[in-house]
This record gives structure tokens, sequence and C-alpha cells, in this order.
């Protein structure tokens, strides 16, 4: 199989796949997550997944050196690939302070991903725009909102919860104005 | 430790978090809401690099985070942690039951000047 050939959610699902059947739950977050969800009006070159159980590294390094990464530090390189592979992230899966269980995987060309949803990827955004005022994080919240059904609701109900109210009514504002654009 | 200034503290949380270094480091973090590696160090009375290395570790568990200011990375608690509340209230009953000089010595922020490499004196 040609890596380089692949869409980024067919490489997220190989990956994952190769991951899940070495025993490990493997969750894609972060900005492959809106690259997927906005149709590549964001370009990542991360494949950043939160795994369980964390101890076994050796096992990550075999997974992966199966399908031609090599390590380097908790991330993973290939030669053909501009997209490496972090396996850093601590279990949890979480956004902001809600931790989330584990997706479903669903299956994508042969293989399995798991992988935030549309609304806790929009989530895991704003989080990086409430927390760190990662203004482009709040851009690709609003491109994953344009391209994908997204529950604004929950994203709010979550967004009260974590005191961000003012934050949300910037989003929602921003979002506004660029839907408005759309039509 | 390097320097007189880390002694008088106690470590209450110590044993919990396997490092009397990671304890105070958090608490500075959590009084001060940012700070730079070099004035821990010198304030704690500890090796940058140690202090740098428990940072280090702290970042890579997503307990802290950093970013640059000008040439120099400033370190903050990651508020996305997803334990920082339960994480916040363990720090502030650690500095609650500290006698209150040394609680005081966490809050007191340097407001001087300070020439770059002139040590810091109370």
């Amino acid at each position: 199989m040609k890596l380089s050939r692949l869409t980024t959610e067919r490489l997220a699902a190989v990956v994952c796949d190769a991951l899940e059947r070495r025993g490990f739950t493997a969750v894609l977050t972060g900005g492959a997550c809106v690259m997927i969800y906005a149709g590549g009006k964001y370009v990542s070159k991360d494949l950043d997944f939160v795994l369980s159980p964390s101890d076994r590294l050796k096992a990550v390094e075999t997974a992966l050196a199966a399908l031609g990464f090599r390590a380097g530090g908790r991330v993973y390189v290939h030669p053909e690939l501009d997209m490496a592979v972090d396996v850093g992230n601590r279990w949890p899966v979480a956004v902001g302070q809600q931790i989330l269980e584990p997706p479903p995987r669903r299956a994508v060309s042969g293989c399995y991903l798991r992988m935030l949803s549309a609304t806790d990827c929009v989530k895991d955004r704003l989080a990086a725009f409430y927390y760190w005022e990662d203004r482009q994080a709040l851009e690709q919240a609003i491109l994953v909102c344009l391209a994908q059904r997204v529950s604004t609701r929950e994203v709010g109900r979550w967004s009260r919860a974590e005191g961000r109210a003012a934050g949300f009514a910037e989003f929602r504002r921003e979002l506004t104005r660029r839907r408005s654009r759309q039509v | 430790m390097t320097n007189h200034s880390a002694a008088g503290r106690s470590a209450l949380l110590g044993p919990l978090l396997g490092s009397t270094l990671k304890e105070w480091l958090l608490l500075c973090l959590l009084t001060r809401g940012d700070a730079y590696p070099r004035e821990m160090a010198q304030e704690l009375g500890f090796a940058l690099l140690a202090v740098q290395k428990q940072l280090s570790a702290l970042e890579d568990g997503g307990v802290v985070y950093s970013r640059m200011r000008g040439r120099t990375r400033l370190y903050s608690l990651n508020l996305r942690y997803p334990f920082r509340r339960e994480l916040e209230a363990l720090l502030r009953r650690a500095l609650e039951a500290l006698p209150a000089a040394e609680r005081e010595r966490f809050y007191v922020p340097r407001l001087r000047p300070r020439k770059p490499g002139k040590p810091l004196v109370r």
C-alpha cells in the first residue's frame, strides 16, 4: 500500500487500525480531524492520536514501523509523507474539562477509524481558542461548522460549563457572519 | 539545591507527586499565573536544568504548557488539562496548609526591574 497516495482520512484509518490491532484504543484528535471534516480547507501536518494504554511504547513502535514510520521521540515520521504521527497526547480523551468516552470506530475503506465527532472536534478547537488564545483554532472550529452538522447548542452548553460564555458569543458572532457570506 | 532560598519551604504534596520541586513549581504557577524557568529556579533555589527537566515532564503530560515570550519560554498551568480543576483544588489545599509566611512567598511577584543575570535577593 502506497501511503502517500491515501487521503488524510484513509491514512488516519490505516494508522488507527494498525494501533488498535496491537491492543490500543487510538483516537484521532486535533488538526487532522479539522482537515477531514472541513474537506481540505485546512491543512494539518500531524495525525494526533490519544492512545491507551500509554506505557507500551515498544508496541507503538512495532505497529508503526510495519507501516514504514520511524520514531523520532514521541513523533513518528515516514520518508514518503508530509504528515507525522504524534502519539504523545495523554489519555483520557478530553475537550477542556469534559472527559469523553472513546468515540465508536467506523469503517473507512477496509480499516477502522476512531476520531472525535464533528461537535467534539469543534469543542477541541474552541478549547485552544478559549485557553490558549489561539485564533487559528477559532477559524478551524468555524470551518468544521460550515462543512458539517454540528450541535452549536451542545457547544454552547459545554462552553458555559467551561466558564467561557463570552468566548462562545464571539464564536457564534463569527460563525453567523461567515454563514451569511456563504449564502 | 544551589542556594539558601529553598530552605524554609515545606513540601506537602512531594510524596504524592514524586518530587518536591514539582510541587513548588506547580504552586508557583498556580499563584502567579505564569513564570519563566530561570525565575523559578532562582526563587526556589534549584538548578535551572532541574527546573527545566521537571517542567518538560509536566508539559509532556499536558499539565503545564509553554509559549515563547521573546527568546524565553514562559510556562503556565495548562487550562486544557482535563484534571485541572481537581489539581488546582489540591494545590490550593496544600497552599492553605502552609504556614502564612511560607504561603506568602509563593505569592510575592517580582515587581522590581532586574538586570539579566542578576540574582534575586529579597
